[in-house]
């Protein structure tokens, strides 16, 4: 399966980062390979657009893992893995709420902790902590290389011997 | 919040639809449940959350890593520096820091004498939405012990403030082991007390046993953990998965329970109650009387990277995903409440159960408010 | 517990009132609380023994002057009844305080005696109105129904021997009658509030008395069988050298259980579950018309263990150490018997309202229909079996 993704290792957790478009392939094959629990999904402004990371648990063996996807501010959608762990519904929920990810397939996707019929998502950066927009906040450029394009392996001292990545 | 997100069904003319209101004596904070009674039983819900919601999250990016701690303790109020504890340990994860093992036992020792005091709240209001008006007032003087005791070493009851990046703020006072030793003797003449009013007493089976019942599969695919959890079934504890402070130093069981229904879940808190006795009792000999009780960080601190980090809250697995930008301000703070996810299980155990089953089962889940709506 | 912070800050309230109402004084407890019990003894006594003297001496007994008596002693029955609510109100705050490990209220009055009357100046006050959604006329007769139905019973309620306010030979009939009037009075006031919650609560509460009626009148019909006769007055005649509860305890069990039912006590006080439908069926009750429903339910709660005492430990029976039957002093002394013996029952009632959670409305339901009917049913055929055989 040729998923558009990043793996590393951060302290204990494996993380992908990959592309929105596969994320929800991802997510299915991290299901069958025993994922069973949802820890949480969270949103992050990540001032050129929105990132969803998603913690899960595999209970037989203890490994956790984290996928990420970032997705512009423009078009924030993200496919929702609710069926897959029903436990992520409010999560989304409140990413929806706070963060404007719009996740497509979410059962019920109204606010959770706002009035229903606020515009804005508060928790994005450009709103200060009232709610107000800040003023002359501009986004970010997106970042390059795109954040789920595996890094080019480290470069050898005078070497010409490249596993698997570009020479430089 | 302000729609009934429930439409009359056409056909269905007999269902009456009501609402368990923000508030409502029974339902431990403010939740509003939109239900669907057919007769006694119900038939849909839809509960509602956010009256209590205080915006945590972007207040705490506008703060110092050390101002964000006391923010937290004002989530789960009932259960004070437990709070407090993900932040600093994924703080101290990003810094690399080193906790003296004095600092981690006097940790873990009040954060199992807040679990201890997070379930008598819950025992006490758990019988209060049964009927049963006298508990309350017994385990609430036994939690008025543990605050004093945390009064005296930290300076405040219920939101202390006292666990900081590297150990904790000031070292204990000077009768502390005494006091939590008295207070340990004094909860364990006191339990079976408890135990022969509340899991013995026929009526408590008569409204709890077979009632809510939650299956393992149901439970692990909501993301539900805690005592919850623990009574479906599941051994998943973030003490024993991902040890954190001083236990792995101290042996304690997990208690678990193969039936999900909500005497299970009474049963289950019971057990914590005693287990959280023995870590203390553990500690109590383990702890030197004198001792570092701070590692150093600089008050100039420079968090960069991510770090997901989870407890075992009271309630079940309150987690906190920390983003850092190379500053002293959070980038991003999200708290994964444990009370929040087990929350969700709602529209299943409601649905097909009597309506007083539903405060049986709402008290069973143990919801604060703080946690959830943040 | 020296490592308690306890406040520092009493000395403020010392000055203002004169006295430290936070410390507890356990005799002056006593000592008022006895002397409510007395006051009420010296009420009984007036009423039955002073009134009908008042008016021989007046010369007023035949014909209009009998009817004025009886009017007057009801009067009075109704100031005491109001006593008993004060009073018993007080008592179960109180001892509640005392099984939780608190004082109760302290602060108006010696060791919180003149509470009651605060409390009762506080409902007076509240604004009394009709929601619009109601049904004005129902709404407005339904505590009406639900207190004139439990003061009722007082008339044929056995004091001392003699002193009934209507020993009719039929008292039990009367007895059965009347307290399932009280039934209409919480239908109809929770279903005329316009409010789903006093719907719901009024259905259950309606439900539960109406189930509970039924061993409640198996267990009067054993102790009818029993006595030998319907008249309460004989029943506690009949209970000379044993009393009742010894040959009729299966009916006696079930006779408090059923109590319980009837008062919507806990166990059983689920019509008014204070956690789950706030009030159940006086929701929407303020002011004096929820004061009536209170009135109703705490007068209730001395005039049922009133009647277990009646029924089963020998009504005024007790010792009377030489006086002669009849006369005043021996009047006095087994209503003394009577209120004390009541005022244990009531206590126990107080206590069981203190310890025990409470049950479902369909665990109520059917421990009445499936335990307690055939239980009631048994036992009522023991007691005629037991009057064939004994007497």
């Amino acid at each position: 399966m040729d998923l558009r993704m990043k793996q590393e290792r951060l302290f204990d957790e494996d993380v992908y980062t990959v592309h929105p478009e596969d994320y929800r392939a991802l997510c299915e094959k991290l299901k069958a390979d025993g994922y069973d629990f949802p820890r949480a999904v969270s949103a992050v402004d990540m001032g050129y657009g929105l990132r969803v990371v998603l913690h899960l648990v595999r209970m037989s063996d203890l490994a956790k893992v984290e996928v990420r996807t970032d997705v512009p501010y423009d078009e924030p959608v993200v496919s929702s893995v609710t069926d897959l762990w029903p436990g992520v519904e409010w999560h989304e929920r409140e990413a929806y709420d706070l963060m404007g990810v719009r996740f497509k397939g979410h059962p019920d996707l109204r606010r959770l902790f706002l009035e229903e019929d606020w515009e804005i998502h508060p928790l994005q950066k450009r709103y200060d902590t009232g709610g107000y927009p800040l003023p002359g906040w501009q986004p970010a450029q997106w970042p390059d290389p795109a954040p789920w394009v595996e890094p080019p392996p480290p470069q050898e001292e005078g070497g010409e011997k490249a596993e698997g990545g570009e020479a430089e | 919040m302000s729609t009934i997100s429930v439409d009359p069904v056409p056909g269905r003319s007999d269902e009456m639809v009501v609402n368990m209101g923000p508030q409502h004596p029974a339902t431990h904070g403010v939740l509003r449940v939109v239900i669907g009674l057919e007769g006694e039983r119900i038939t849909r819900a839809v509960p509602h959350i956010g009256y209590l919601h205080r915006n945590h999250e972007k207040i705490e990016e506008a703060r110092t890593y050390f101002q964000v701690v006391p923010y937290t303790d004002r989530m789960d109020y009932v259960s004070g520096t437990q709070n407090e504890l993900p932040v600093v340990l994924a703080v101290e994860d990003l810094l690399g820091v080193e906790v003296p093992q004095r600092a981690k036992q006097i940790r873990t020792i009040f954060f199992e004498l807040f679990r201890i005091a997070s379930h008598l709240v819950w025992m006490g209001t758990a019988m209060l939405d049964l009927g049963a008006i006298t508990p309350f007032l017994y385990t609430f003087w036994d939690r008025e012990i543990i605050l004093g005791i945390v009064e005296r070493t930290a300076g405040a009851r219920m939101l202390p403030n006292y666990y900081t990046f590297g150990g904790v703020r000031r070292d204990v006072h000077p009768e502390f082991f005494k006091d939590v030793a008295d207070f340990l003797d004094h909860l364990e003449r006191r339990m079976p007390d408890y135990e022969h009013l509340v899991l013995e007493n026929p009526i408590v089976h008569a409204r709890t046993k077979g009632v809510g019942v939650l299956s393992k599969e149901r439970a692990i695919a909501r993301g539900v953990t805690g005592p919850v959890l623990r009574a479906s079934g599941v051994a998943y504890d973030v003490r024993k998965a991902f040890p954190y402070d001083a236990y792995p130093d101290v042996e304690f069981e997990v208690p678990t329970s193969p039936d999900g229904d909500t005497y299970a879940r009474f049963w289950v808190r019971f057990q914590e109650i005693y287990q959280a006795c023995k870590i203390i009792r553990q500690l109590l000999e383990q702890t030197p009387k004198t001792g570092p009780y701070k590692g150093k960080v600089s008050p100039r601190l420079k968090i960069s990277g991510e770090r997901y980090r989870a407890v075992e809250n009271s309630r079940g697995e309150l987690g906190v995903y920390v983003v850092g930008d190379g500053s002293d301000r959070p980038y991003r703070i999200k708290h994964r409440g444990a009370a929040f996810t087990n929350l969700q299980v709602i529209p299943d155990l409601f649905i097909g159960a009597k309506f007083s089953d539903a405060i049986a089962i709402l008290s069973s889940l143990d919801p604060v408010f703080g946690e959830i709506d943040r | 517990m020296s490592y308690i912070p306890i406040p520092e800050d009493r000395h403020f309230r010392i000055k203002r009132i004169g006295y430290d109402p936070g410390r507890s004084r356990p005799w002056l407890e006593r000592l008022v609380y006895s002397l409510y019990v007395f006051a009420f003894w010296g009420f009984v006594i007036a009423t039955y023994a002073g009134v009908p003297a008042l008016f021989d001496a007046l010369g007023w007994t035949a014909g209009w002057g009998y009817v004025v008596m009886r009017a007057t002693q009801v009067v009075m029955l109704f100031l005491l009844s109001a006593v008993i609510a004060l009073m018993l109100i007080l008592a179960l705050r109180k001892y509640l305080g005392k099984v939780q490990e608190r004082y109760g209220p302290m602060h108006y009055g010696p060791a919180g005696g003149i509470q009651t009357v605060f409390d009762a100046l506080k409902l007076l006050g509240k604004e009394d109105f009709v929601p619009a959604a109601a049904d004005w006329l129902t709404f407005r007769l339904a505590p009406a129904v639900t207190f004139v139905s439990s003061f009722a019973i007082f008339a044929v309620v056995p004091f001392a021997s003699g002193w009934t306010l209507a020993d009719t030979n039929v008292g039990l009939i009367y007895l059965i009658a009347v307290s399932t009037l009280s039934t209409y009075g919480v239908l109809l006031g929770g279903v005329s509030s316009g409010n789903k919650w006093a719907l719901v609560g009024a259905l259950r509460a309606g439900a539960q008395m109406v189930s509970y009626e039924i061993p409640l009148a198996l267990v009067f019909l054993s102790v009818a069988v029993w006595g030998g006769s319907l008249s309460l007055g004989k029943i506690v005649d009949s209970q000379m050298g044993l009393w009742n509860v010894v040959p009729l305890f299966i009916p006696f069990v079930l006779y408090v259980i059923s109590s319980l039912a009837e008062l919507k006590h806990i166990p059983f006080d689920f019509p008014e579950a204070e956690s789950e439908l706030i009030a159940g069926y006086n929701v929407e009750y303020s002011g004096m018309s929820f004061a009536f429903f209170f009135l109703a339910e705490f007068v209730e709660l001395f005039l049922l263990p009133a009647l277990i005492v009646v029924f089963f430990f020998g009504g005024w029976h007790g010792p009377l150490f030489g006086l002669e039957p009849g006369t005043l002093a021996a009047g006095a002394l087994q209503s003394l018997y009577f209120t004390v013996k009541t005022a244990v029952w009531v206590w126990i009632f107080l206590w069981i309202r203190a310890t025990l959670p409470r049950y479902r409305d369909d665990q109520l339901m059917e421990f009445a229909w499936k335990a307690m009917i055939p239980l009631a049913l048994f036992g009522l055929v023991l007691a005629a079996y037991m009057r064939l055989i004994w007497r």
